[in-house]
């Protein structure tokens, strides 16, 4: 922590830097830039198991195999599209993808509804559109915080946490699964943030 | 400055992707006015990628061979290459369009610019009393009405009470109630059974995006947008 104001001026001198290196960052540059294609199938064979893994349990009972299959390859097609607006100062690989899955998987449940609206799930979900630069920093250090917090939550914070972000269930529904009071649901998500640092004051 | 936010709760199930349509909706909105929520959502998505990587990898079908399946999803993305190139360049346009200051010269959120495509004064509006008009936004959802409200500047809303849970976010302008001052961007949640009485600034009109959870009884679309109004008037009529 001592040269934490070092580090600053360091990475602010060159913005191409972030704090962490992100293994993955090259490869999807190389898929926007050349649309390299064995770039990509390493893309494909480090993130499509885990892309299945998490549609086969958000989209829940609502979908089959087949379907959380047909999800997965819309989500790698989005990946080889959306290359070249991945912004590795803002965000990981990792977190990126997650993105592009969650928004399929919201896509894919809107879709089964019938519904008039015109409205895309991106104009809801979306990227902010204006850089932030000193902020983005901010992020990028506050990532491998949550990733070394999240190994040592105990297992009652790691169950809710994994049936919101990974089962695709609002608080209400965890509580009613668990038969816990909601507000028990809420301090224990509470109580695993704060170990993270994400900081929310309400 | 913004000072009113959404919750842990709102931000959170907002970033796993469960919260409904009404309610992502003002939390879309909220965002855009609030570089602090904005980092929360970026960080609580971080989360969700660490809890992602995690999960145990689940391998295709038995059957199917890995380097076949990455043949065949080239072979997609190239015979949908054309089209994606013409489509992309369309959405560039339009995006920038609808950030051009005369497209949106209120410097309204893009969801609500999305849902009020041709501006606001196309919405259907309806007129309540001298101060207050509502617009109300269908998305298909049942359990809750998603609106835009607009004060004249000045007007007061009557006193009101609501059965079910209100989310505002005000778009433009200020109003102020017994428990405070909200400004453009803030994110005010009022709860079943709280009263209260809105009084936009004098100044400048009020434009709020409301999205208002119904009681279970059924009723007509109309009325239950404007049942708390409609209740006052009838409670007013009758003293
Ligand atoms: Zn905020």
């Amino acid at each position: 922590m001592d040269n934490k104001d070092d580090m600053e001026t360091a990475v602010s001198v060159h913005p191409g830097r972030s704090a962490t290196p992100d293994p993955w960052a090259e490869n999807v540059r190389r898929v926007a830039e050349t649309r390299d294609r064995a770039a990509f199938q390493e893309l494909y064979k480090h993130f499509t198991p885990m892309i299945r893994a998490f549609l086969l349990k958000s989209m829940g009972a609502g979908a089959n195999r087949s379907e959380a299959e047909e999800i997965t390859q819309e989500v790698l097609i989005k990946v080889w599209n959306k290359a070249a607006s991945f912004n590795s100062s803002k965000a990981s690989v990792n977190t990126w993808i997650f993105t592009i899955a969650r928004n399929t998987r919201i896509d894919f449940i809107r879709r089964n509804e019938r519904n008039d609206r015109k409205i895309d799930i991106e104009d809801i979900w979306h990227e902010p559109d204006s850089p932030e630069p000193l902020v983005d920093l901010q992020q990028r250090r506050a990532e491998q915080v949550i990733k070394q917090a999240i190994a040592t939550l105990p297992d009652e914070q790691l169950q809710v946490l994994y049936k919101a972000f990974m089962e695709g269930k609002s608080h209400n529904e965890v509580a009613e699964e668990l038969s816990l009071p909601l507000g028990t649901v809420k301090s224990r998500i509470r109580l695993a943030l704060n170990k993270m640092q994400i900081l929310i004051d309400r | 400055m913004v000072s009113f936010h959404p919750d842990a709760k709102f931000l959170t199930d907002f970033a796993a992707g469960n919260l409904p349509l009404s309610e992502a909706i003002c939390v879309a909105a909220h965002l855009e006015f609030c570089s602090k929520c904005r980092s929360h959502v970026q960080q609580l998505s971080d989360l969700g990628a660490q809890l992602m990587a995690r999960l145990e990898p689940q391998l295709a079908a038995a059957d199917s061979d890995d380097r076949q399946a990455f043949e065949q999803l080239m072979q997609r993305i190239d015979a949908a290459d054309t089209d994606t190139a013409v489509t992309s360049a369309a959405t560039t346009i339009s995006a920038g369009a609808a950030r051009g200051s005369s497209a949106n010269p209120l410097g309204l959120p893009r969801v609500v610019q999305k849902l009020a495509a041709g501006g606001l004064q196309d919405l259907k509006w309806a007129q309540f009393g001298k101060s207050l008009r509502i617009a109300p936004i269908r998305i298909g959802e049942k359990t809750r009405e998603t609106a835009i409200y607009d004060i004249r500047a000045g007007g007061r809303m009557p006193e009101h009470e609501h059965r079910g849970e209100e989310i505002t976010v005000l778009l433009k302008g200020s109003f102020s109630d017994a428990d405070g001052k909200y400004v453009k961007g803030d994110f005010v949640v009022r709860h079943a059974g709280e009263r209260h009485q809105p009084t936009a600034t004098l100044d400048t009109d009020c434009i709020c995006l409301v999205s208002l959870e119904q009681p279970v009884k059924p009723s007509s679309f109309w009325y239950r947008l404007l049942e708390p109004f409609v209740n006052y008037r009838l409670s007013g009529l009758s003293n």
